[in-house]
């Protein structure tokens, strides 16, 4: 097809600028919002997998109180004190269990060199660390000997030891956690917010016998990590570990003064959150673009009656009904497209800008923009169909009215 | 090989508007032979333009024959009417009807998009067709750049560019000056003098002069 054909095929669309870009418009909304939402939708899903993965699939928790999972995340609603550290010991006795440490939350004021900050403590034994796959990138872990012997050690999450010691090596330094003096023998690599909705890089981990006596002075605990060899286990320790509770504390199912989560609930109740944000936005999107494309019609229509003496005068030079259909059909068609190449670059823009900002994992949208690029060629094509009808229908004999 | 170009039989047009049926044409009967010059003329409403839409095939008659190069086509479907009209057919109109956003070279080009495709021969036949109309300096100009003759011109060349056997104009003088009238009329005797038919409508009887034969429609008949 020559370069003229092409011209007196298609030359009309951008004859009027101004009547294009309103036409155009619906579209480049539709298009950017259907790529911006979708992309959010599964920069969410990575985000979610990746704080999962923290949370391996082998892992099980045992919280004390009523826990629920909202909003994707584990959180604990109310503190009871059913749960003790023996209870932590007499699971050990399950073989399938791999790691067990037992934990105690609590928040408490540390100060090294004048410099204060409020931080989340937790108690824990020499297994913690291994057990949630957490690396040191200073320092070492736990002994066995500090743990049982109440030794006044802590490990510190990288946000805390940023705070408090910046650039300086923080290892064998001395702070104080609630004014008790402690050694510094670890520091944690950054590991961000897990499913548990805990900033793990703002914590001190401590032994669990310092934590119960010396600091908190409680004959409870929040809560047990637990991790099994296989995931395919986690079922039945799941069990095992209510039934064992369960008799321990001699009370019936309903009154249970603890649960348990798994990462497969947080997973499942994430999943159905983000699969509803998901659908609620695509609906918003494809209704964009159903009002974007009915922009179109309106104003292909505006156009054909416009150019009802262009049409009668192709007609009157010998093009044919289909002729005429087709022109009309592809000039809404790269209309459509032409909106849908703007909206696809808008949307890439905010995209790029707000992910980071948002600090959502940036992902290649390759699935959204074949969906929104599809969807634009499909609505061009309904929304031309109407209008290339009325044009193709025009009688050339209004020609020869004078007009 | 017969010299009758088109042959006009019974001719019969009708419009219906609720209840009450129009009857523009009441049985028109016309031959014109290859290389005439006819012009039609009579008041509005008296059906000229329904007839030279029959004649120019953008419309069918209710009833009667049409005889075009022997062949009849009051009866063929709109394809092979828009098929006949691109090869056969050339229109000149009172309003021009360029197209705004395409040059004078452009707009001669229209009817060959729907012949096939257009070629560098294709555009020196529509240098050329435009040269010899006396608008060389103007074949990139767009129709809101030329005067009123000029844009006629244009349609002139656009309407030659097929090698059509019939020329037919419509009140071809009647948006123009008496100038721009002369020169339009000149090139259109020339034309016919160099073999084209051509039937004009115009109710300019200066106009009509031009030709080599005259008829009068009023109220759906010739009377003339």
């Amino acid at each position: 097809m020559t370069l003229i054909t092409l011209k007196l095929s298609f030359g009309g669309i951008f004859y009027k600028k101004l009547r294009l870009f309103l036409s155009v418009l619906g579209i480049i909304i539709g298009v950017s919002a259907l790529l911006v939402m979708n992309t959010f939708g599964e920069s969410a899903k990575v985000k979610t997998m990746q704080e999962i993965e923290t949370f391996g699939p082998e892992i099980l928790m045992v919280v004390s109180g009523q826990a629920r999972v909202r909003a994707g995340r584990a959180i604990q609603a109310e503190q009871t004190t059913a749960l003790k550290l023996e209870d932590a010991q007499a699971l050990r006795k399950i073989s399938a269990i791999q790691l067990i440490s037992p934990l105690y939350t609590g928040s408490s004021i540390v100060r090294y060199l004048g410099k204060n900050i409020s931080t989340v403590v937790q108690g824990v034994n020499e297994e913690y660390i291994k057990l949630r796959k957490f690396s040191l990138i200073e320092g070492r872990n736990f002994l066995k000997d500090e743990v049982t012997g109440f030794k006044k050690v802590a490990i510190l999450g990288y946000k805390v030891k940023r705070e408090l010691f910046g650039e300086e090596k923080a290892e064998g330094q001395h702070i104080l956690i609630n004014k008790l003096p402690f050694t510094v023998i670890g520091v944690l690599e950054p590991i961000g917010v897990d499913a548990s909705n805990q900033d793990q890089d703002d914590q001190v981990l401590i032994p669990i016998t310092t934590a119960m006596s010396a600091l908190f002075n409680v004959d409870y605990i929040s809560g047990i990590f637990i991790s099994v060899y296989k995931p395919e286990l986690v079922p039945l320790i799941e069990k095992q570990v209510d039934e064992i509770l369960l008799k321990r504390h001699r009370v019936s199912p309903k009154e249970k003064g603890f649960n348990i989560i798994k990462a497969e609930d947080i997973l499942k109740f994430r999943t159905e959150a983000s699969s509803l944000f998901s659908s609620l936005v695509q609906s918003i999107s494809i209704l964009c673009l159903i009002v974007g494309s009915l922009g179109v019609t309106a104003i292909m229509l505006l156009s054909v009656n416009e150019r009802r003496r262009e049409i009668g005068l192709r007609l009157a030079c010998g093009a044919s009904r289909r002729a005429i259909l087709k022109q009309f059909l592809i000039e809404s068609m790269v209309i459509s497209l032409w909106g849908g190449f703007i909206g696809l670059f808008i949307g890439l823009l905010g995209i790029l800008v707000f992910l980071p900002l948002l600090k959502y994992p940036l992902v290649l949208p390759w699935k959204p923009i074949i969906v929104s690029t599809g969807l634009t060629i499909f609505f061009g094509l309904l929304s031309g169909i109407y209008p290339a009808y009325k044009a193709s229908k025009i009688d050339p004999a209004i020609l020869l009215k004078g007009l | 090989m017969s010299k009758i170009l088109l042959q006009l039989r019974e001719i019969k047009k009708t419009f219906q508007s609720g209840k009450v049926i129009y009857e523009i044409l009441k049985g028109i009967n016309l031959e014109v032979e290859k290389g005439e010059f006819l012009a039609i003329m009579g008041p509005s409403g008296g059906g000229k333009s329904t007839l030279l839409n029959i004649i120019g095939l953008l419309d069918r008659p209710t009833s009667g024959s049409y005889l075009f190069e022997n062949r009849e086509v009051s009866t063929l479907s709109t394809n092979e009417l828009a098929k006949l009209r691109n090869e056969k057919i050339g229109f000149v109109f009172q309003a021009f009807h360029l197209i705004p956003w395409a040059t004078a070279q452009e707009n001669v080009l229209l009817p060959l998009l729907y012949r096939g495709k257009i070629d560098q021969e294709d555009i020196y036949r529509a240098q050329g067709l435009l040269d010899r109309l006396g608008l060389k300096n103007h074949i990139n100009l767009k129709p809101a750049e030329l005067s009123g003759g000029q844009q006629q011109r244009v349609a002139i060349a656009r309407a030659l560019i097929n090698n059509p056997s019939l020329l037919l104009a419509d009140e071809p003088t009647g948006n123009l000056d008496s100038q721009s009238s002369r020169e339009v009329m000149d090139i259109l005797t020339e034309l016919n003098k160099e073999g084209l038919t051509i039937i004009i409508v115009t109710h300019d009887s200066e106009v009509a002069k031009r030709a080599n034969r005259i008829k009068i429609l009023k109220d759906g008949l010739f009377i003339e």
